[in-house]
C-alpha cells in the first residue's frame, strides 16, 4: 500500500515534470549555475612546467598557483556536483541519483554509452573521477569555438535531464518486464 | 561619430592588435602562428593586406611602435621578431630577438621612447630588449627575482625605465629597468626613492588569490592600476603605496584596463563590455558607467508556437536559453587607446576580444549618450 503510493507518487511527479523534492532543485541548480560562469573564465595558458606544452592544466596539475579549489555542490549524500578550475580547462563531475539497483545499472549503461563516443561529445571525458559517474573536461579550446553560456546552457540541461532519462527508462523496464512475466506465467495456467 | 564601430575580424580569437600612427593599418594576431596586418579600405574596413610569417607556435601578443614604424611579435615558441618595413620591397623583414627563454612568451610592448620593449613569460622573468648595433640584434636582460609565476601583463611607466609587471602568483610588481647600456639617466620620483639598478623590485601589491590580467600606470605615471582574477579593480596612488584602493566586483573578472584620462579608466573582460571607473586623486576608485548599452527594446522573448515547435524538434527544448545582448559576444582580451587629444587623454580606444570582433569605441559619443558617463 505504502510502496504503491510511493511509486504513484513519482509517477505524478515525472510526469508533471517536476522533481518530488523540488524545493532543493532550484537553489541547487542555480549554486551549480554560478559556480559553471565563473570557473568557465579561461584563457590560453602555455605550460610553465614543459616547455612548447599547452594542456588543461586542471587535468596535469602541475602549478598549484593557476588551480582553483576544487568546490562540491551536494543536494544530499547521493546527488553532488564537483567543479575543478583553473586558469585555461575546467572538470566537472556528476554524481547521479541512484537509488537501487536497476537504476545504478541503467545509470552505468547509460553513461558507459556516452563516454564511449566521448570524442564525439567534445567536453566530455573518457573516464568518470573517483567517486562520480560521469566528468565534463572543458576547455579554453572549447570556450574559443563555442559560445561559453550555451555550453553552460547544455551542462545544466543535462543535469536536469540525467534524472527524467533514466527514472523513464526504468518504468519502461518494469512494464516490459511485467508484461513479458505475465505471457511467460500465462503457460502454466 | 557613431559610438562605436564594430567588424567581425575572424571568427577566431584575437590574442593581440596594434594601430599604427596614422591608424590606416591595423597588425592582429588570431589564434594561429600567424600575424595579420589589415589595412583600412576606402569604406573604413580593415582588410589583410600582409601576413607575418615566423612564429611556430600561436602567436600570444604583438605591439605597433609608432613614432619608428616597428612591429614586435612574440609567441608561444619563446621567440620574439621585431619587424621593420622595407620600403623598397614594401614587405616587412623580421629582425632576431635573443630573449634566452625556456618557456613560453605571453605579452611584449615597446617603451614610450620605442628603443627597447619587454617580454614577459611563462618562464617566470621578465625580458627587457635593446638593440645591439654591433651584431644587428636585439639582445635581452633579465628581470627574475621574486616573480614565481607565468607573466600576464606588463606595462612601461611614461619615464621609459620603470616597469610594471602583473602575473600569475597574484602580485603585481613595480620594478626598476633604467640601463647603462642605453644611456639611461633615471630620476629619483615616488616609485623610486632612490636610484636603483636595473631589476631592482620597487614595489610589491597582493592581489588576494587573483591573477593579475592587466596592469597600467595612468597618463602622467603617478598613479597605477591593475584588474585581477578575483573580480577586482585596483589602484595605487605612488606617493601613497600602502593603501591600495580596491573595489570587488560581482560580476565576471575583468582582462584588460585601459586609462583614459587621469582621473578615469575602462576596463573590459569576461563579461564582455566595458565598464569605466572613475579615479580621484589620491586613487579612491568609484564605479562609472557600463559602456554597452543597447538603445533598443530587447528582442521578444516568447517564441511563436510555430518556431516552439521547431525548436523542440531541432534542440529538443522550447526554452529561449541565456541571450547575450552585448556588441562582443565572447571575453574581450585586449583594450588599446586608438586616438587622444592633445593633453594625451584618449578620445578613441578599440576592444578585440575571443569573439574575433574589433570594436572602436568613441569617447564624445559615449559621454553624450550616457548621462552617468564622466571622464
Amino acid at each position: 500500500g505504502v510502496i504503491l503510493k510511493q511509486w504513484y507518487q513519482r509517477r505524478v511527479a515525472i510526469t508533471a515534470g517536476t522533481s518530488v523534492m523540488a524545493a532543493t532543485l532550484k537553489p541547487y541548480l542555480n549554486a551549480v549555475r554560478t559556480t559553471l560562469e565563473a570557473a568557465m573564465c579561461l584563457e590560453n595558458f602555455y605550460s610553465q612546467r614543459v616547455e612548447r606544452h599547452n594542456k588543461p592544466e586542471v587535468e596535469i596539475r602541475s602549478s598549484k598557483e593557476v588551480l582553483f579549489t576544487p568546490l562540491e555542490i551536494c543536494r544530499n549524500e547521493k546527488e553532488k556536483v564537483l567543479i575543478e578550475g583553473s586558469i585555461n580547462s575546467l572538470r566537472m563531475s556528476i554524481a547521479i541519483k541512484q537509488a537501487d539497483d536497476i537504476e545504478k545499472i541503467l545509470c552505468h549503461k547509460f553513461m558507459r554509452f556516452m563516454m564511449m563516443r566521448a570524442e564525439n561529445f567534445f567536453i566530455l571525458r573518457r573516464k568518470p573521477i573517483e567517486g562520480y559517474d560521469i566528468s565534463f573536461l572543458i576547455t579554453n579550446l572549447h570556450t574559443e569555438q563555442m559560445y561559453k553560456h550555451k555550453l553552460v546552457d547544455f551542462v545544466m540541461e543535462f543535469m536536469t535531464e540525467i534524472d527524467k532519462e533514466i527514472s523513464e527508462m526504468k518504468l519502461c523496464l518494469n512494464g516490459r518486464g511485467r508484461i513479458s512475466a505475465v505471457e511467460f506465467l500465462k503457460n502454466f495456467n | 561619430m557613431s559610438i562605436n564601430i564594430q567588424q567581425q575580424l575572424f571568427f577566431e580569437p584575437i590574442s593581440g592588435h596594434a594601430f599604427n600612427a596614422d591608424l590606416t593599418q591595423l597588425v592582429v594576431s588570431d589564434s594561429s602562428q600567424n600575424t595579420k596586418i589589415l589595412k583600412k579600405d576606402a569604406s573604413g574596413k580593415y582588410k589583410e593586406h600582409k601576413t607575418l610569417m615566423q612564429h611556430i607556435e600561436r602567436v600570444t601578443s604583438v605591439d605597433w611602435a609608432p613614432k619608428s614604424n616597428r612591429i614586435v611579435t612574440c609567441g608561444g615558441d619563446r621567440n620574439a621578431y621585431v619587424w621593420t618595413y622595407d620600403e623598397k620591397s614594401d614587405e616587412w623583414k623580421p629582425g632576431l630577438v635573443l630573449l634566452r627563454i625556456n618557456r613560453a612568451a605571453t605579452y611584449v610592448r615597446w617603451s614610450p621612447k620605442e628603443d627597447r620593449f619587454a617580454v614577459g613569460s611563462g618562464a617566470r622573468l621578465l625580458s627587457v630588449c635593446y638593440f645591439d648595433p654591433e651584431n644587428n640584434w636585439w639582445i635581452s636582460k633579465h628581470i627574475k627575482k621574486p616573480i614565481r609565476s607565468t607573466i600576464l601583463c606588463v606595462d612601461w611607466h611614461p619615464n621609459n625605465y620603470l616597469l610594471a609587471v602583473g602575473s600569475c602568483d597574484f602580485k603585481c610588481r613595480v620594478f626598476a629597468s633604467a640601463l647603462k647600456e642605453l644611456q639611461d639617466q633615471p630620476e629619483t620620483s615616488d616609485w623610486m626613492p632612490k636610484l636603483s639598478k636595473f631589476g631592482t623590485l620597487l614595489a610589491e601589491f597582493d592581489s588576494n588569490s587573483g591573477w593579475v590580467h592587466g596592469v597600467q600606470f595612468s597618463l602622467s605615471g603617478g598613479l597605477l592600476g591593475w584588474v585581477a582574477h578575483d573580480c577586482s579593480v585596483n589602484v595605487v596612488n605612488a606617493a601613497n603605496q600602502a593603501k591600495v584602493y580596491t573595489i570587488l566586483t560581482n560580476i565576471l573578472p575583468y582582462m584588460s584596463l585601459l586609462w583614459l584620462s587621469d582621473s578615469s579608466f575602462v576596463v573590459a573582460g569576461h563579461s564582455n563590455y566595458p565598464d569605466v571607473y572613475n579615479v580621484d586623486p589620491s586613487g579612491q576608485v568609484k564605479y562609472g558607467a557600463k559602456l554597452d548599452v543597447k538603445k533598443s527594446a530587447s528582442t521578444d522573448d516568447n517564441l511563436s508556437a510555430r518556431a516552439r515547435f521547431q525548436k523542440l524538434d531541432y534542440q529538443g527544448t522550447d526554452e529561449a536559453g541565456t541571450q547575450l545582448d552585448t556588441i562582443h559576444l565572447n571575453a574581450v582580451t585586449e583594450l588599446r587607446a586608438v586616438s587622444r587629444a592633445p593633453d594625451n587623454t584618449v578620445t578613441a580606444f578599440s576592444s578585440t576580444g575571443k569573439d574575433g570582433k574589433l570594436v572602436i569605441w568613441d569617447i564624445k559619443a559615449l559621454c553624450k549618450s550616457i548621462a552617468s558617463l564622466k571622464i
